[in-house]
């Protein structure tokens, strides 16, 4: 094929690329394009005006691929696509916790905003508030209402909405999360907000150097491996998958039948090495058992819910 | 495994559409939407970017009719092809019944083919399934290109690179004309249909 017949095919093929919107494929068939116009300047009359189009092209279809590439990884959607969030990816056997899996299929969808709707209804529903309120906390961080989310948690200790059980996983789970996020804000001690000299007790800061994992650094777990250090499993690694993540927060649901792992997990003890695995990598280190919760009702009754809390890699 | 309404004799079927980004898998929804009215039971509803690519999936529902006294219910989606919503992909693709795997035929797009079929696997086997066991059907899509003189891979070599291990139904198909999603979603229903039989025993 005589060369200009070449770059005419070249050329051809980056233009339907673009319009198929495979705009790495019709950069790179650009490019090209116009090294072979360089090339071959001595046999192209036009080559000049040529490559001052192909510039503009190639120009154009990086901002494409730009806006591409730093489109954000969610948005609100429609209600309509919400509700078939709703109702088709909530996966509830149970009616009772039907309307939080609802609510969490919106959270995994970054459908934040209604979510946040949802979630707050279910604070009235005594078997799904505490998870309701770690949820709504998790969106108000997502959306950068932190000092929304503080109030909220204030409001939530003084009206003692929670058991003490509960305020006490919520706590947990928050300070995790705002320590995750920088800033510093260490919230009151469960207990501490009742009193009226705390009532408008500033929040302390922290130091930087408290900060753990980076939760932006973590890909999504799938699961976890934690070795087993005594019973007839000794030496055996037991992989068990991961419910729930928020940042570097990961909860486990493990039956009570699975007695040589949750001898382990007892709150606040240490796991090392634990074995995290993501769907592209796997990776050790090291996690902070937060808490140990036994389910009083759902199909799940007398399982455990367990919350950990990666606090290194190797 | 598909849901089953014992009380209202009802099953629902979730068929996934899956492959590279800008491979076609939506506009094989849109085609269907558009032609088998009759099975179509609501709107197509799709979560898009502003740059119109799938953000989330593609929804289109369906109904078959009934089987053994069960109205049957298909959930056709799609999944987003771009690598970065790889979480997203695997979300929809949770309880699948069938898949067709929608490849490109663009010969520049081979290894994202392959890529994409890895993918798939993986997240299968995430959920405890087996590609070699799943209802699976696999499309050529964009055959049409070639009378635009783009290269495009021969269909062997799609064939040895995509199904050589797997050895499931595959089809040509141009999804911008409509030739071969009809076959396409035919025999991954047909398949989907015979796994969910066996599975109910009957």
């Amino acid at each position: 094929m005589d060369v200009k017949k070449q770059i005419k095919s070249i050329l051809n093929q980056a233009e339907v690329y673009r319009s198929q919107g495979l705009l790495r494929e019709a950069r790179d068939k650009y490019i090209h394009a116009g090294k072979m116009i360089q090339k071959h300047a001595g046999l192209i009359r036009n080559h000049k005006s040529l490559l001052i189009s192909l510039n503009k092209k190639i120009s154009a279809v990086k901002i494409d691929l730009r806006k591409m590439e730093d489109a954000p990884a969610t948005k609100e959607m429609p209600e309509s696509v919400q509700q078939i969030i709703k109702d088709h990816f909530a996966f509830s056997e149970n009616e009772e916790t039907r309307e939080l899996a609802e609510a969490l299929a919106l959270v995994r969808f970054g459908q934040y905003t209604r979510a946040l709707e949802d979630l707050k209804g279910l604070l009235k529903n005594e078997q799904v508030r505490a998870e309701a309120a770690k949820n709504i906390i998790r969106c108000q961080l997502t959306l950068d209402a932190v000092d929304e989310a503080v109030q909220q948690y204030r409001g939530w200790m003084k009206s003692e909405t929670f058991t003490t059980e509960e305020a006490q996983s919520l706590r947990i789970f928050f300070q995790n999360l705002l320590d995750k996020k920088g800033g510093g804000i260490i919230l009151p001690e469960v207990g501490a907000e009742t009193e009226p000299e705390a009532e408008d007790a500033p929040l302390e800061m922290a130091s930087p150097s408290e900060e753990a994992v980076h939760p932006e650094d973590l890909l999504d777990i799938s699961s976890v491996g934690i070795p087993l250090s005594e019973g007839a499993s000794a030496g055996r690694t037991r992989e068990c998958d991961v419910c729930f993540q928020a940042g570097n927060m990961l909860n486990l649901l493990l039956s009570d039948r699975e007695t040589d792992v949750l001898g382990i997990l007892e709150p606040n003890s240490e796991l090392e090495p634990v074995e995290f695995f993501s769907p592209i990598a796997m990776f050790e280190g090291k996690a902070r058992v937060v808490s140990k919760k036994k389910l009083e009702a759902g199909p799940k009754k007398g399982d455990f819910s367990v919350d950990i809390q990666i606090v290194g890699l190797f | 495994m598909a849901n089953i309404n014992l009380k209202n004799k009802e099953i629902e079927v979730k068929v996934v559409y899956y492959g590279p980004g800008r491979g076609g898998k939506t506009t094989n929804l849109e085609y269907i939407f558009k032609t088998f009215r009759k099975q179509v039971t609501g709107q197509m509803v799709s979560a898009k970017t502003e740059g119109d690519r799938t953000l989330f999936f593609d929804f289109l529902p369906m109904g078959l009719g009934k089987v053994k006294g069960y109205d049957v219910r298909v959930q056709l989606y799609t999944v987003p092809g771009q690598v970065k919503y790889a979480s997203t992909r695997k979300m929809v693709l949770k309880e699948v019944d069938g898949v067709v795997f929608v490849a490109d035929s663009l010969e520049v797009r081979r290894e994202k083919n392959m890529m994409s079929l890895k993918d798939l696997h993986q997240n299968l086997k995430e959920y405890g399934l087996s590609i070699f066991k799943i209802p699976l059907v696999l499309q050529y899509n964009k055959r049409d290109l070639s009378e635009q003189g783009i290269p495009l891979l021969p269909i062997s070599r799609m064939e040895s690179d995509l199904n050589r291990q797997l050895r499931v139904p595959s089809f040509p198909g141009s999804a911008i004309k409509g030739e071969g999603v009809g076959p396409t979603l035919k025999a991954c229903l047909k398949l989907t249909l015979q796994s969910l039989k066996k599975q109910m025993g009957w």
